[in-house]
């Protein structure tokens, strides 16, 4: 396949891989052939003709699309002859004769592939006198995507990517012919996590998104690239910005990471940044009501609380939000408050908010992996909380590597979405309710066929906050044994890996609530982290909050953490902030700011930095670049340092991977689950998420999956029922999942309502006859 | 509305016959039609269940095909073929007997769901221009007058099945070729009269 | 002239029942296969088939033993039979299905062997009703007896056959929008490469697709040999074929004939003349073929002589246009058809063949405008670049460019019936 060939093209010889396709290979060589259909993240169908080049065959010139020919030694390309001109031509008429010219009304103009190549090489008039194709327009397909038939050119990229990338086939060609249309079936709109993909893909203003219809011409966006924190896996994004808003975020070809592609949250999780309940301004709690303070007023506050302590007992409890340089920043700072100036482990006063963390496998016997290593594999092997609901484009990685013939292993019940891509689902019968391994692995002989002396990637991590580590360190110790192994430690959300890297020493809630509980309870600072509506310990993380003396939160949004807190610092999200973050393949990539810091907010760091000088530490930064030189030095296994000008020169736009020792100490917490599954879905009731309107709705349905075995069980016959536990009530629909297993019944735990519920505590399950007898109660 | 439980027995039995379920997916078509005179969405989702892929899939697949109906037909489709050989052989005289006879213009079912009209490419009659089929069974040879003659019978006789010999006797004229001994098997609804199907029975 | 009849010979003599297994039975039917089972090897049937100089009869005419000799090698392997015929003014395979389906399932059951494989389908077009229902009884008929399923005729030989109906789509004729349709997909035809159905074919896996003709043959030339085969005809387009005659005809139906006598010999003999009339234009090989006028009569009717002028024997669909035709309208139920059956996926045939058929709409009631004519071949050249034939393509099939053979006929020989019908081209000053 690296075979090198050369060919000719317009009389110059070019260089290509045997195999090749002709387009790609051209491209690669700065030629550039016009094309619609042909998109090199999906199979060539050579659909639209317009690439049709001519090549010399034993019969003569023959015209050939060069998206469906691959390069060969000898071979001899016309990419501008007078047929192939004509070619083009006729096609773009072709293509032009139902187009209804609508551009100064349509989102694309600007940056339409079809505007742009009847421009370069079109016909200069139409010969088309009848009438063109009529459909209702625009329709919409779903809640964030509209359809517009009559712009549509039919090159089926949506249809394909639907199919062959995220293997949710709901849109596609209808009739046939002339009369071939996109469409969805009815009452089964296009609800996708990754619809946005073929709004991108599409080469006409066929496919809009809601939230950018009507906002901007292209000409007026100022764009920056940079790096999406929805969850650890990094996608590379582009952010469109005009008028100081976000408009648009586009996904960028990231061979190492998302190959261009983004989930819809992702993609659309960015109107919050406008949202008029962003905090502004700082908040100080006077009696019971909150006044507005200025930042001097609050740094005084601040000190004061400090200084008035005689050892003071601080602790910090963050979220995955924050950049490698404010992670930095707040390694320094609390390190400074500590009364020992030599920090030792068990006296680390930094909490990580998300129960999934534990101590993971990151020790130098193991070798950690990279998403290219998934594709390189004989198999993968999962077992982790669900992969399409919190690192959705791994989710897409995976499918991409058992289309290309990689056997995929996957242990339940959180990963239900993937049993139709493994070679191997161990459910029931090896997996107990409890996420424990009921037989020894080396007894499977599936599994051996598969594994046994194989390359093999692991994608592990607690399935739930309350699996055992035990259980993981069978199955690693297995796979370690039997197989060529690289590991992926399986932690979902944004930053974390910035966070444990960066962060001396990182504890969960679970260590939080106990250490906590017998201390001073003086000052908790809460970082972008929403602990009493997240977290398993949430009730109890709420009383002690309430005990404390002075918690200060810095945050986007007010949240039920927030609300706790003498003093609210509004800080600066995605986009308003430059720096670094660490993804899952301990890979450094570059976020960078395209928006001003809106209202009084600043970086966290800025706070942080700000503090430590009234306090009279010795904490001298002025600028993020400082933080990031700083801690950029500490890397020491890089080839090139994870510098700001280093990820910014072209060659490492892409991120740089890095080592660093990781320490964890993090125990498990010590109660058993009930048969209640909670799992965090990727669309929920997050501030960020409520507060952009195009995907609120998205994640306000209230539902709970169970097999038919379990419903029987609870004698349940409608699609509605109530879950009830202790005082909580919640209406749910019921989704059928034959794939968990008896007696398991798995609910979201960031929808409205789930969040009061205990996953270790009992629950009753009741048919509620239909929505009728819902409104009746 | 899903499927009866016969109908899902020979869906299944269907389905056993190819090495992927998916093959099955032209015959479920069919066995939808003939119940319920055109594809339906409720027979949509139902196939989308049996063979496992989505709905509007099987959509994409129906609205492919022009033998698959998409609007409900009436219990006699009538085809008149209008390619080149019935083209050149006047076929147009018979398309507007029928049209005139049954008022349909083309792909229309009249309110009694008794009768659609429609005309049609290629039916492999040419040697027996013009032709036309009712509910896929032949006639070739026909005139304008047979033609509306043949509607009529219809009309008055309902058949519960229609069989292509007996209509060529009653109605039809020069043939593509002798077709020798008669068959008494044929058509129950707007679907090809087959036998493994389902779709045919044999008159008696 | 005179038809020499191998395939339609048993059901000439045996119209009462031919399509029976008993009569088949009776009449020498099973004999072929039974010989080859019990004492031949697949190389030795397949060298038959190669001598027999047999070539498609489906249209494109390719050497079928060539075809088979590409077969990729597999454990899993399939027989399809092409019985879609779709081609306007072609009925030969219609009678093939209904009168002789033994004969099919025989030629179907010596191929599998040759080919190794123990799955096969047969493609019936929707429209079938009949033939295929014929086809299912002979199949049922040939299982009763051990002839099909698990070690047929006592050997170690497995084979089942499926008959699959299509359902309205002349592109499912194309043997990889076949192959997408039996797989319960759009007809849509695939991409060559890399879906060569001899090494990519159904469900990705080694497939043979044939005509029902080209198999039919099969017995014929077991039971006799590939050498008496290739004696009939002449070279290049060896043995009988059988052409469907229809149109302005006074005898029309199907006729297997030797290739090599012209035309109007078989018009004048077999067809027994046009009805009184001069020929005007005749369509010598379907639908998509050329056409030729009628003082071309004396063209041979063999692959290459056709080709020589331009057009091509096809499907073996001959129809006569007499000098009363009128053939802007032929031209458009020509490319009506076409338009209506363009699968959709490329842009030149979904967007031109409808933009052709409503020019010729126009120009044949008279709103015609005196640029169509060019504006008509210019839309020809641009799916069907140079408008020669055999076409180059700017399609993913040969469907688009069909539809521009009758147009350019039309331009080339018939043009002044086009241009009576638009405006006169004023002249002022």
């Amino acid at each position: 396949m690296n075979e090198k060939v050369t060919f000719t093209v317009d009389g110059k010889q070019l260089e290509g891989k045997q195999g090749q396709l002709l387009i790609e290979a051209c491209e690669d060589s700065g030629i550039h052939i016009p094309r619609f259909c042909w998109h090199k993240r999906l199979d060539p169908v050579g659909m639209c003709r317009m690439c049709l080049v001519e090549i010399d065959t034993p019969r003569g010139k023959a015209l050939v699309p060069s998206c469906t020919t691959q390069v060969s030694e000898e071979l001899i390309v016309e990419t501008e002859s007078d047929t192939v001109k004509k070619a083009q031509e006729g096609v773009l008429e072709f293509l032009l004769i139902n187009h209804p010219l609508d551009c100064p009304i349509c989102d694309k103009a600007g940056e339409c592939p079809l505007q742009d190549q009847t421009m370069a090489y079109g016909p200069g008039e139409s010969r088309f006198i009848e009438e063109k194709r009529h459909f209702e327009k625009p329709i919409p397909v779903s809640d964030i995507v509209l359809l517009d038939r009559e712009r549509c050119i039919l090159c089926a990229r949506c249809t394909r990517f639907s199919d062959e990338i995220s293997g949710d086939p709901l849109i596609e060609f209808i009739q046939r012919g002339n009369k071939t249309q996109v469409n969805t079936f009815p009452d089964e709109p296009f609800k996708s996590y990754f619809s946005g993909n073929t709004v991108q893909i599409c080469p006409v203003g066929a496919l809009t998104a809601t939230s950018y219809r009507f906002k901007a011409r292209p000409w007026d966006l100022k764009k920056v690239s940079s790096t999406c924190n929805c969850c650890s896996l990094g996608c590379s994004v582009e952010l469109n910005v005009s008028q100081n808003k976000m408009l648009r975020i586009l996904g960028e070809d990231n061979e190492f990471t998302n190959q261009g592609w983004l989930s819809d949250k992702g993609r659309y999780n960015f109107e919050y940044l406008h949202s008029e309940n962003r905090l502004l301004n700082i908040h100080s709690r006077e009696n019971e009501d909150y006044q507005t303070i200025n930042i001097s007023d609050a740094i005084e506050k601040i000190k004061n609380k400090i200084k008035d302590l005689d050892n003071p007992d601080i602790k910090f409890i963050i979220g995955a939000n924050s950049t490698n340089e404010e992670y930095f920043a707040i390694n320094k700072f609390a390190n400074s408050l500590n009364r020992n100036e030599f920090l030792s482990k068990d006296k680390s006063n930094v909490y990580f908010a998300d129960d999934h963390i534990y101590n993971g496998y990151f020790s130098e016997e193991y070798t950690s992996a990279t998403f290219e290593d998934l594709d390189n594999s004989d198999a993968i092997v999962v077992w982790a909380e669900d992969i399409k609901d919190n690192l959705p484009v791994l989710f897409l990685r995976i499918k991409k590597a058992v289309k290309n013939g990689v056997k995929l292993v996957v242990f339940g019940h959180t990963n239900t979405a993937l049993e139709s891509l493994a070679d191997l689902y161990l459910g029931a019968e090896i997996v107990s309710n409890n996420f424990e391994l009921k037989t020894s692995l080396s007894n499977i002989q599936e599994l051996k066929d598969i594994i046994d002396s194989k390359k093999v990637t692991t994608i592990i991590g607690k399935s739930t906050p309350l699996q055992k580590k035990d259980s993981l360190d069978t199955l690693i110790n297995h796979l370690q044994k039997v197989s060529d192994l690289k590991v992926f430690n399986c932690f979902s959300k944004a930053n974390t890996f910035g966070a444990i890297q960066h962060i001396d020493q990182i504890k969960g809630l679970n260590e939080f609530c106990t250490e906590y509980e017998n201390s001073n309870k003086n000052i908790v600072f809460t970082i972008g982290a929403n602990p009493v509506n997240s977290s398993f310990f949430g009730s109890k993380i709420k009383n002690l909050l309430e005990d404390t003396d002075y918690v200060i939160s810095l945050d986007i949004f007010k949240n039920e953490t927030t609300e706790l807190a003498d003093l609210i610092l509004p800080t600066t999200a995605f986009g308003e902030k430059e720096g670094t973050i660490t993804n899952m393949e301990m890979r450094v990539m570059k976020q960078n700011k395209i928006l001003p810091d809106p209202g009084s907010t600043l970086s966290e760091w800025e706070y942080l930095i700000m503090i430590a000088q009234s306090l009279g530490k010795d904490i001298n930064y002025d600028s993020v670049n400082d933080l990031n030189s700083e801690l950029a030095s500490q890397f020491t296994m890089t080839e090139a340092l994870p510098t700001f000008d280093n990820l910014n020169k072209p060659s490492n736009l892409f991120g740089i991977l890095n080592q660093k020792e990781i320490n964890l100490n993090i125990r498990d917490i010590d109660q058993d689950s009930s048969s209640l599954l909670m799992v965090k879905r990727l669309y929920g009731d997050s501030s960020t998420q409520i507060n952009s309107p195009s995907i609120s709705m998205l994640g306000s349905e209230r539902f709970i999956e169970l097999s038919e075995f379990t419903l029987d069980k609870y004698g349940i016959k409608s699609n509605v029922a109530t879950l009830t536990q202790g005082s909580s009530s919640i209406f749910v629909n019921i989704k059928l999942n034959n794939l968990l297993p008896d007696n398991l019944v798995l609910a979201p735990i960031n929808r409205r309502g789930f969040e009061k519920l205990d996953s270790t505590k009992d629950f009753d399950l009741k048919e509620t006859k239909n929505m009728k007898d819902l409104s009746v109660n | 509305m899903s499927w009866e439980t016969e109908r899902l027995e020979k869906a299944k039995q269907i389905i056993e016959m190819y090495p992927q379920k998916r093959s099955a997916l032209g015959p479920l078509l069919y066995l939808a039609q003939d119940k319920d005179g055109y594809i339906s969405n409720e027979s949509i989702v139902e196939i989308s269940g049996l063979i496992g892929i989505t709905e509007v899939q099987v959509q994409s697949v129906a609205s492919f095909y022009s033998m698959y109906k998409q609007e409900p037909t009436g219990k006699y489709l009538l085809s008149v073929c209008k390619s080149i050989s019935c083209e050149i052989s006047n076929s147009s005289d018979v398309i507007n007997s029928v049209k005139n006879f049954t008022g349909l213009s083309n792909n229309e079912t009249d309110d009694e769901n008794f009768f659609t009209y429609e005309s049609v490419e290629c039916i492999g009659a040419c040697g027996g221009a013009p032709a036309i089929q009712i509910n896929y069974e032949t006639v070739e040879g026909l005139t304008p007058d047979k033609a509306v003659d043949l509607c009529k019978w219809l009309k008055e006789e309902e058949p519960e099945i229609v069989v292509a010999d007996e209509l060529q006797d009653k109605f039809g004229g020069v043939k593509s070729f002798d077709w020798a001994i008669a068959d008494n098997n044929g058509a129950t609804s707007p679907v090809p009269g087959f036998q493994t199907y389902d779709t045919s029975k044999e008159k008696k | 002239m005179k038809e020499t009849l191998l395939l339609t010979k048993h059901m000439r003599e045996n119209p009462e029942d031919s399509h029976s297994l008993k009569s088949y039975e009776k009449n020498g039917g099973y004999e072929s296969v039974k010989k080859v089972l019990k004492s031949g090897t697949p190389e030795e049937v397949l060298q038959e088939i190669k001598d027999s100089n047999i070539r498609g009869r489906g249209g494109a005419g390719f050497p079928t033993g060539v075809k088979w000799g590409f077969l990729a090698e597999d454990e899993e392997r399939y027989l399809v039979i092409n019985g879609d015929e779709s081609e306007p003014g072609t009925f030969k395979d219609r009678i093939l299905l209904e009168r002789d389906p033994h004969q099919l399932i025989e030629g179907m059951i010596i191929t599998c062997f040759a080919a190794n494989i123990s799955k096969a389908f047969i493609y019936i077009r929707g429209e079938y009703a009949k033939p295929a229902r014929r086809v299912q009884s002979a199949i049922e008929e040939a299982y009763e007896k051990g002839y099909l399923g698990k070690n047929i005729f006592g050997s170690s030989m497995n084979l089942d056959i499926v008959v699959h109906l299509g359902a309205g789509a002349y592109i499912c004729g194309e043997e990889t929008a076949l192959l997408n349709s039996l797989e319960g997909r759009r007809g849509e035809p695939r991409l060559k490469p890399p879906f060569f159905p001899a090494v990519k074919g159904l469900y990705n896996k080694p497939t043979l697709v044939n005509n029902v003709e080209t198999i039919s043959s099969v017995p014929w030339i077991m039971s006799n040999s590939g050498k008496d085969y290739s004696s009939l005809g002449v070279e290049g387009s060896t043995g009988t074929r059988i052409f469907s005659l229809s149109g302005h005809i006074n005898n029309p139906g199907n006729y297997e004939i030797e290739m090599g006598s012209s035309f109007g010999e078989f018009v004048d003999t077999l067809g027994k003349g046009v009805k009184n009339k001069a020929i005007k234009a005749y369509i010598p090989g379907g639908a998509s073929a050329p056409w030729l006028r009628g003082d071309q009569l004396d063209v041979k009717m063999t692959i290459d002589d056709v080709a020589n002028e331009g057009s091509m024997l096809g499907s073996g669909a001959v129809v006569m246009m007499d000098e009363d035709t009128n053939l802007v309208l032929a031209a458009k139920s020509l490319v009506s058809f076409f338009a209506h059956e363009s699968c959709g996926q490329c842009t030149p045939c979904r967007e031109g063949t409808t933009w052709l058929e409503n020019i010729l709409e126009r120009v044949a009631s008279g709103r015609g405008r005196l640029s169509d004519i060019d504006l008509l071949l210019d839309v020809c050249d641009n799916i069907s670049p140079g408008l020669s034939w055999p076409p180059k393509m700017t399609t993913i099939c040969p469907l688009g460019p069909s539809a521009t053979a009758s147009i350019v006929s039309l331009m080339k020989d018939f043009r002044s019936e086009v241009e009576v019908l638009l405006p006169k081209k004023v002249v002022i000053g």
